[in-house]
């Protein structure tokens, strides 16, 4: 499965995300976290890049769980403190669906994450996509580790002249923050106005067409895993409704 | 009176990628000499100063920053007695014009104002960028953005400097101007570490050379 077409990884992750907004309880939820976990596995996810990434997210999955679980209060009360009911069994299930929908939702980008650019270039243009578009796409997820470096070194320069984040005051401290993004901007739109003549200068653009060096076709597996895919989504999808 | 700005000991740091490593054994950078730290492109020179300053944390080994234990310190409090001079001075400019940029960082401190327009001046005099001050950072030159990096990093009275390749994409005339800020900082006692294979540079502050070869320190 590691050597699926580009098209199918984005057919996967296309309709795992959207059974992740679909689905609202937590039991379908896990069973779609699993299943994505599994066929994401096969399909060559990397795992130690993907989980590096989700520990910097646990924060905002916890926080949008617990505001789930604090507002909803709907349901049998689950934990009573002084006769004040603080879980509902709603708003657990609701925390938990919510928390393990951004996981997919993740999950499902680090699956294309891990794929060829150069494929995934060729495949969207295979599927009439303007190359020009297709380009675009793939420029701005590379793009986006050095945005982050970017930011790293300005938040790490902007402390090296003596400014001890933790003491400095809230309102003082979303001022340092605007001023953090401006050398990030820059820094972009110069790379940027920098990689467009670069382009330009090797011909990018100068015709509507073009003709590719490496051409992907879809193979028996393709389809294979089309049809089986297709076949698994739909049945959920209905299984879903019909046990509602 | 010179003190021990620096002492990196029996440090050993690992690129989790790459796998490469940068080991430095023992290496002390005092206030009163300017180190000057070559090798080949790779070799982990910016490693090395980075770890020297905190921005990269060692896996094993000690650091001492004038004394005190780097590891028990924020970079914000290192960042009181130590400067760094990234590659690109873009990256370490943060305010819309040359003035703003000197004033910002002591006005996020609460610092007195008349203090800080006090020195942000004589800096800028200092740095003949005093008839900039209403200019766009983003429209200065290349060695006008070192300068004025520089100057911001002085703003706090710091005393070691890192300063990683200036040079880089400078004309002569640049570089001379930055020779200078080099050789007055040296006069005002401030202690530097220069990664550097300009001619220019080597002459001035090859006081004390560092090499560094596949990630290893010799000096």
């Amino acid at each position: 499965m590691k050597t699926l077409d580009p098209r199918m990884k984005l057919f996967f992750v296309i309709v795992i995300t959207t059974l992740a907004l679909l689905f609202s309880h937590p039991l379908w939820m896990l069973c779609l976290s699993v299943t994505a976990l599994l066929i994401g596995f096969f399909m060559g996810a990397d795992f130690n890049v993907f989980f590096r990434k989700l520990i910097r997210f646990t924060k905002v999955l916890f926080i949008i769980a617990a505001v789930q679980i604090i507002f909803v209060r709907t349901g049998d009360a689950l934990v009573v403190i002084d006769g004040f009911a603080l879980v509902y069994y709603d708003g657990l299930m609701r925390g938990l669906n919510t928390a393990m929908r951004y996981f997919v939702i993740l999950y499902s980008a680090a699956v294309m994450a891990g794929e060829n650019s150069r494929r995934v270039i060729a495949s969207l243009t295979q599927m009439k996509v303007p190359y020009m578009f297709a380009f675009m796409v793939m420029i701005t997820l590379r793009f986006l580790p050095i945005y982050a470096e970017s930011f790293s070194d300005a938040m790490t320069s902007i402390q090296l002249r003596g400014v001890e984040l933790k003491k400095v005051r809230f309102g003082r401290k979303i001022r340092l923050y605007g001023h953090l993004l401006l050398p990030v901007v820059a820094d972009s739109i110069a790379k940027s106005q920098d990689l467009s003549a670069a382009m330009e200068a090797r011909g990018f653009g100068a015709k509507k067409t073009r003709t590719a060096y490496h051409v992907i076709e879809m193979r028996k597996s393709d389809f294979l895993f089309f049809v089986v895919f297709s076949l698994l989504s739909a049945g959920a999808i209905a299984g879903y409704y019909l046990l509602q | 009176m010179p003190e021990t700005a620096i002492r990196l000991k029996d440090a050993i740091f690992t690129y989790p990628q790459s796998g490469f490593k940068v080991i430095c054994e023992d290496l002390s950078l005092n206030t009163d000499e300017t180190a000057l730290v070559t090798g080949k492109n790779g070799s982990g020179k910016t490693t090395l100063l980075k770890l020297c300053c905190g921005i990269l944390r060692p896996e094993s080994g000690t650091l001492f920053i004038f004394g005190e234990d780097a590891n028990k310190q924020s970079l914000g409090k290192i960042g009181q007695n130590v400067g760094y001079l990234f590659q690109e001075p873009s990256r370490q400019l943060f305010a819309a014009t040359v003035w703003d940029e000197m004033t910002f960082i002591g006005g996020i401190l609460g610092e007195d104002p008349e203090a800080i327009k006090e020195r942000a001046e004589s800096l800028l005099r200092r740095f003949n960028m005093l008839d900039m001050r209403e200019r766009s950072v983003y429209r200065l030159s290349r060695g006008e953005k070192q300068r004025l990096a520089i100057a911001a990093i002085l703003m706090r009275k710091i005393r070691y400097l890192i300063l990683d390749e200036p040079t880089t994409g400078l004309d002569g005339e640049n570089k001379k101007a930055l020779i200078e800020v080099i050789e007055s900082l040296q006069n005002d006692g401030i202690g530097i570490a220069i990664i550097s294979h300009d001619r220019g540079i080597i002459n001035c502050c090859g006081q004390k050379r560092i090499h560094v070869e596949g990630g290893r320190v010799v000096q």
